[in-house]
């Protein structure tokens, strides 16, 4: 089985921005096997988002392929990408992205509830897990950083999806809270064989990471450390 | 419960000023239409209640065409084979001393009680039950009434059993029962006939017929039958353009409270946007959100449709009094009961408040539902999106501000298609809201920066910014704006047309009698007449007749002392217009042209005594004082025609330059006063008529106010939002070194701008709104032309309405900053 | 009576009736029926305005071609009220109040209808001539021309036109006219006949398809006036007026009191085939009822069979009410609950068997009519 989870071919993106188009990706090709923990290196505004929408099928491609698990996005449907971002893919944001009247119980299991699997326990293992037991019922305003990032970590990993798709995930933390955070979230994938797909502008997540690409202007290059 | 909807409901609690707001704002929507559409069905029911009680077994009656008949007729009638029973009617309006009027009937309790048997469920007062004798009274007592339980408590009016009336006092013997809206005095036919003075006369007769063509067909002559039906046809022809005044006020708040709904369900959809990206993100699927939010909305909507129920019933309590004494002072005194309490009006509320926000929702949850999750994460509403929207609804705007144009142009369209036409108008104008601010945006800039500093600047930014918002928000007040301004400058107009007609119609120097009832005795105009140097003595009488089935009034006049003194408003042609009139002729008002269709040149055909008369229509004039129509024709052609010698009035005319006119006047008014005759002065009638006129204006008037109370919640509930949306922002701006002060000052500068430029836009709609009223829906629902007359007060009244309305929207929000602001940092929730 | 005005204060026109029919401050003014009478035909047909209580009565049993047996009652009250009345609009002043009532019965079918009417005299809507006999309530209407009366009257499906020609002379009650009611002065009221009137005519009936009956008959018609009739403890009365098939005629009428005996006063008159009257005293008279109807709408309890034997002429008859339900509600005019019907039977003669019909008035049995009439 060395089908890759995730295969983009030819993937183009432009942006119609007060009438001229703007091309955040410009013909990239990746292939990611399952198991790996990439490291996307860019600096903001290199394209990196748009790479992980267009994965999570939350955005459309101009041109390209993007297959997950075998699977042409195109083909699925709406439907099917929904069911994709219930099932297959986590995601973790730099800003958290909790909705603001759950609580971290709440924040979780919603996810759970989503991918139609709403068993509680799960929930609270997947809390207990990230180290916040005892703060079930909090409110996320009501919550460190780090701990809202301990929430949404969990909120992606409960439904055990194939794919973890983090974005800047320690860009709003400080640097020892930034690795505490890197350091669970690599260990659970490992634990769990999920595929993680970290994008950062800070060389110091490369360390967690067992392939590191950077993009530059919307392109794709393989590094080698 | 899902967690998808729990985590948009948990919202209602968290921001819960904002979530009171947005109940507020559909509590008003609903409390306006609730209490306007319950009154005015309440006053019609009372009005057909009044009718059908009136009425009682009744199957047709019978009168004169005009005036009172001769009781000789009754045992005629009452020989008739056709006839099963005859009960006669000396029908009148009796002022009372405290200035209102009820409702007289003189009756004979032995025929009537077969017509009418529910009157007569007497309850007696006390003292009477004493012996037998005096509850004889009633047909012994010449002053003897039996009142209905309405008008038990009227202080001053009725105590210890005397109703003071302008015909002195009269003996209450008893109550009886009364389920019609209209205060009922009960009188014996033979004392009633005393009372206004008319020994020998009888006002109709209700009839129970076996054989209607068979009775037409002796009877038709010099009389008119109508059937019950007939009747009641020809009573709610007579509220028809009143009826159709309350729907469309009663629409007009329908529309405001939905435009209400929607700018609250819009600020729902907008604070719910990133949530709707996350958990895009997460994988919940459209439908998942759109129940969601609908939850939501229909929360809002069942509280706040609960308590615009109430609301809306409280309200009624106050326009049903308003709705009467406008119905009182157009038609005939009404007094109806407000709405029993009933918990449908609940059901009701809410139902409606669901319906508007559906209605309101519809829009927003479709944006909703596609909202890109992708933009709504990273937060992005490019401003070019949003302008994009802006032109796409100026768009939509213009095409239906261009079937409106087409509805007004229809040539002959019902009044509805007129009300369809304004309608569409201020849809359309109020869709072209986020364009034109687009437009003025640059403008509104440098201002607000010359006025307000940076924060002014960052103010317009801000509505610029959030357009989807403030523009809703904005159209809604500036349609309440432009609905005051357009109402007020309708009446306004009405009114000054009101003073014009008088002063063409109204010019004598005094006035005797009243308009509304037969006073002044023959002997009494001919005595004035001897009196050596008046000008003219003007004998005026108007009645109401029929004209093709159809309710309308005739007025005899002197045509010579008017021609010498009045100076009509003519449609066409001028004071040689009475020529004709002297030679048997009729003149019409406008409203019976436009209602009927007669020219002048026409012919028209009246039901006289001696059978059908035909006359020609010399000429039409200009005339507010029946939406019915009017036909005027000289005395000596009315009283051939209808055999009727009856006085309302007699005006005084003395030719200015007469060195003797104070002397005169004055002997006038003794003479009369000895009668007891009312006497007044041109500019005290001219008073008394725009009294009326102001009484009747009150319901609107008290509409305008509802529409600046919704709009009020309106600008407020869209500052709030944009606050709470904005704490992000708050916190830059604290970081950058904004004071508390400069926070506020933005705030305010925000709020004070979006009054301002829905009133500045407002002032163009209001006015197109007040052409509109006048050109389009009064012409074609009263048949009458009002000229427009310009006047600045409505707009500044306008514009300090909006001004405080704005002001008054910030201030909680002000609040607000200066309570949180001093804790704000920046961070993420 | 206290008790009963409590009841009444709802009714106003119960009080009305009450208050017209008892009106005791104006006794007095009222002529009294004392002493002989003077006659005057027609006049006497005509109304006497000066006593309080007058009334034109007339029955009678009817047949149409095919034999079907019918009965009619239509009855003119004149009540005066106020013998002055005051007020200066004297159209509509009251003085009296004119009342009627109108029965139909149909005997082959088992049906009765009624209706009342009352007015005062306003412009012309009611009233009685003091010339002779025109006495109308609205368009119900009893008026003699020459020999012939004619009466008119209709009520929704109620109607009836007869010509009542007399075949035998009038004949006066009592002494001369003057018919005693009671043991004191002027408790009495002056009384006379026309017993057998020739009939004709057409009358219509409530709900049946066709749509005028026309009918032949015998009818009675007694005139009564007087101020002061019953006493207060005088309950009610019964009254027959009959046809026997033999030419002869008869009336009777007893006074009730309270305590269940018959007014000594009581009487009758035997009218002869060639119209003479013979008056019967109470002690002439026997009579013994033989049936009772209760009614479910009153609950009254009527007499409906009786046995009158008038032994001086040789007279012994036997008969019955031709429809028990001929009971009159008046709550819109008299206020009074009275049993007026057509009865019908047999019996003998001198010898010879006769048959009999004619009409009864049963008053006072459900609830008393003391001191109204």
């Amino acid at each position: 089985m060395d089908q890759p989870v995730i295969r983009i071919i030819d993937l183009w993106k432009t942006y119609e921005l007060d009438g001229s188009g703007v091309s955040a990706l410009r013909g990239t090709n990746l292939e990611i096997k399952k198991g790996e923990r990439v490291a996307l290196l860019g600096k903001s505004g290199s394209g990196k988002t748009t790479l992980f929408n267009l994965i999570a099928g939350l955005d459309r491609p101009t041109k390209g392929r993007i297959e997950v698990e075998g699977q042409d996005l195109k083909t699925l449907g709406e439907k099917g990408r929904t069911l994709l971002r219930r099932t297959k893919i986590g995601f973790i944001f730099q800003f958290f992205n909790l909705l603001p009247t759950l609580t971290a119980f709440e924040n979780v299991f919603l996810s759970l509830e989503l991918a139609n699997k709403p068993k509680p326990q799960l929930a609270l293992h997947a809390l207990k897990e990230v180290g916040l037991e005892g703060k079930e019922r909090r409110f996320p305003s009501e919550l460190s950083g780090g701990e809202q990032q301990r929430v949404a970590i969990a909120r992606a990993l409960v439904k055990k999806p194939s794919i973890i798709l983090a974005d800047e995930p320690t860009g709003n933390l400080d640097t020892a809270t930034g690795n505490q955070i890197l350091e669970l979230l690599t260990r659970m994938c490992e634990e769990s064989g999920t595929t993680l797909i970290m994008a950062t502008h800070s060389p110091l997540t490369c360390r967690y990471a067992t392939r590191i690409l950077r993009m530059v202007d919307g392109v794709i290059f393989e590094e080698t450390s | 419960m899902k967690i998808v909807t729990k985590s948009f409901l948990r919202y209602l609690p968290r921001r819960l000023s904002l979530s009171v707001l947005q109940i507020v704002g559909v509590a008003c929507g609903v409390a306006a239409v609730v209490g306007m559409t319950l009154s005015a069905r309440t006053a019609l029911k009372s009005f057909s209640n009044t009718i059908e009680f009136l009425r009682g077994k009744s199957t047709h009656s019978i009168q004169r065409p005009v005036g009172p008949m001769e009781e000789e007729i009754l045992s005629k009638l009452a020989q008739d084979p056709a006839v099963q029973w005859v009960s006669p009617v000396v029908d009148r309006q009796l002022r009372l001393q405290n200035g209102e009027s009820v409702h007289l009937l003189g009756i004979d309790p032995f025929l009537d009680r077969s017509v009418r048997p529910e009157i007569y469920r007497v309850e007696f007062l006390e003292r009477e039950r004493e012996n037998l004798e005096n509850l004889l009274s009633f047909l012994t007592d010449e002053r003897a009434v039996f009142v209905d339980i309405h008008l038990k408590k009227e202080p001053g009016e009725y105590s210890s059993s005397i109703l003071k009336t302008e015909k002195g006092p009269l003996h209450i013997k008893g109550r009886i029962p009364n389920p019609s809206g209209e205060p009922l005095v009960l009188m014996d036919i033979g004392h009633a006939q005393k009372l206004f003075q008319l020994q020998g006369y009888i006002d109709r007769v209700d009839l129970i017929l076996n054989d209607e063509t068979d009775f037409i067909s002796r009877w038709e002559k010099g009389f008119v039958i109508q059937s019950s039906r007939q009747r009641r046809e020809t009573f709610s022809g007579m509220l028809q353009a009143f009826r159709l005044n309350l729907e469309a006020l009663s629409l007009l708040a329908l529309f405001v409270g939905v435009f209400l709904i929607y700018n609250t369900a819009m600020f729902a959809v907008v604070s719910r946007r990133r949530d709707t990206g996350i958990l895009r993100s997460l994988g919940a699927n459209r439908l998942e959100i759109i129940l969601a939010f609908l939850s939501e909305i229909l929360i809002l909507g069942l509280f706040g449709g609960a308590l615009g129920a109430l609301l809306g019933f409280f309200l009624t309590r106050f326009l049903t009094d308003l709705l009467g004494s406008s119905i009182s002072n157009l038609y005939f005194f009404l007094r109806p009961e407000p709405a029993a309490w009933s918990y449908s009006i609940i059901a009701v509320g809410i139902g409606l408040g669901w319906g508007a926000s559906l209605l309101g929702g519809v829009l927003p949850l479709g944006e909703l539902s596609r909202t890109d999750p992708v933009k709504a994460l990273s937060g992005r509403i490019t401003t070019s999106e949003s302008s994009r929207k802006a032109k796409k609804a100026a768009l939509g705007g213009m095409i239906i501000l261009f079937i409106s144009l087409i509805l007004f142009l229809l040539p002959g369209a019902h009044v509805y298609v007129g009300f369809a036409g304004v309608f569409g108008f201020i849809l359309g104008v109020s869709l072209l809201m986020g364009w034109v601010l687009l437009i003025l945006h640059p403008y509104l800039r440098r201002i607000m920066g010359r006025i307000g500093g940076l924060p002014g600047k960052i103010a317009a930014g801000n509505i610029r910014q959030n357009l989807g918002r403030t523009g809703v928000a904005m159209a809604a007040f500036m349609v309440s704006l432009s609905m005051s301004i357009g109402l007020s400058g309708m009446i306004g107009s009405f009114r000054e047309s009101l003073i014009w007609w008088m002063g063409t119609q109204i010019r004598g120097d005094l006035y005797i009698g009243k308009i509304d009832e037969a006073e002044v005795p023959e002997d009494f105009f001919e005595e004035l007449k001897k009196i050596e140097g008046i000008g003219g003595v003007h004998p005026y009488r108007n009645v109401q007749t029929l004209y093709q089935n159809t309710s309308i009034n005739v007025s005899a006049v002197d045509a010579r002392i008017l021609q010498k003194y009045a100076r009509f408003g003519w449609l066409k042609g001028g004071d040689e217009n009475w020529e004709g009139v002297k030679q048997g002729g009729v003149i019409i008002s406008e409203s019976f042209s436009r209602r009927f269709g007669v020219k002048a040149g026409d012919t028209i055909t009246l039901e006289g005594i001696r059978g059908p008369e035909t006359f020609r229509v010399v000429a039409i004039f200009y005339d507010y004082t029946t939406e019915h129509g009017l036909v005027m024709m000289d005395r000596t052609t009315y009283v051939k025609t209808f055999g009727d010698l009856r006085l309302n009035n007699v005006g005084i005319f003395i030719d200015p330059g007469n060195p003797r006119r104070a002397e005169l006047l004055l002997e006038v008014k003794k003479r009369a006063e000895t009668r007891g005759l009312p006497v007044l002065s041109g500019s005290e009638l001219h008073r008394n008529i725009l009294e009326v006129f102001d009484n009747t204006f009150a319901i609107t008037r008290s509409m305008r106010a509802i529409a600046i109370i919704v709009a009020f919640f309106g600008i407020a509930g869209a500052l709030l939002t944009l606050f709470i949306e904005r704490s992000r922002e708050f916190g830059i701006y604290r970081s950058l070194g904004f004071s508390t002060g400069q926070v506020a000052r933005m705030t305010l500068t925000e709020g004070l701008e979006m009054g301002l430029i829905s009133f500045l836009l407002s002032i163009g709609v209001g006015t197109v709104l007040a052409i509109l009223l006048i050109k389009v829906i009064n012409l074609r629902s009263f048949n009458w032309t009002i000229f427009y007359f310009p006047a600045w007060q409505p707009y500044l009244i306008t514009g300090i309405t909006a001004i405080l309305a704005s002001l008054g929207a910030a201030i909680y929000p002000i609040w607000r900053v200066f309570r949180t602001y001093p804790q704000i940092q920046i961070r993420e929730e | 009576m206290i008790d009963l005005m409590k009841h009444l204060w709802k009714s106003f026109f119960l009080i009305l009736l009450i208050g017209c029919f008892y009106t005791p401050a104006y006794a007095k003014e009222w002529r009294q029926a004392i002493g002989p009478w003077s006659w005057s035909f027609p006049k006497d047909h005509g109304t006497h305005p000066e006593f309080r209580t007058e009334w034109w009565y007339f029955t009678g049993n009817l047949r149409d071609s095919s034999g079907e047996k019918f009965g009619y009652q239509l009855t003119f009250f004149r009540q005066g009220v106020f013998p002055r009345p005051k007020g200066l609009n004297q159209t509509w002043a009251i003085r009296d109040l004119y009342l009627a009532h109108f029965t139909l019965t149909d005997v082959s079918r088992n049906q009765f209808w009624f209706s009342e009417r009352l007015s005062r005299r306003g412009p012309g809507i009611a009233g009685a001539s003091e010339t002779g006999m025109d006495v109308w309530v609205l368009n119900w209407k009893a008026r003699m021309e020459e020999k012939k009366i004619r009466l008119d009257a209709r009520h929704e499906g109620m109607a009836l036109v007869l010509d009542l020609i007399p075949r035998k002379p009038i004949i006066l009650h009592g002494k001369g006219g003057l018919s005693q009611k009671g043991g004191g002065k002027g408790q009495a009221s002056y009384y006379f006949s026309y017993p057998h009137l020739e009939t004709e005519g057409k009358i219509k009936l409530p709900g049946v398809q066709t749509p005028f009956f026309q009918v032949r008959g015998i009818s009675w018609y007694d005139h009564e006036f007087g101020s002061n009739q019953l006493a207060p403890d005088q309950v009610g009365w019964d009254w027959f007026s009959l046809h026997l098939s033999d030419g002869q005629d008869l009336m009777i009428y007893f006074l009730r009191r309270k305590d269940g005996s018959v007014e000594p006063s009581s009487s009758g008159t035997l009218i002869t085939p060639s119209g003479e009257g013979i008056h019967l005293k109470l002690s002439d008279i026997k009579i013994e009822v033989l049936d009772y109807w209760k009614s479910p709408k009153s609950g009254g309890k009527y007499p409906s069979r009786w046995k009158i034997n008038i032994p001086l002429s040789l007279i012994e008859i036997e008969f019955a009410s031709l429809v028990s339900s001929q009971e009159l509600l008046t709550s819109g005019s008299t206020g009074v609950v009275y049993w007026e019907g057509a009865v019908e039977g047999k019996g003998t003669s001198s010898g010879r068997p006769i048959t009999c019909e004619g009409y009864v008035e049963l008053t006072g049995y459900a609830g008393g009519i003391g001191g109204l009439f």
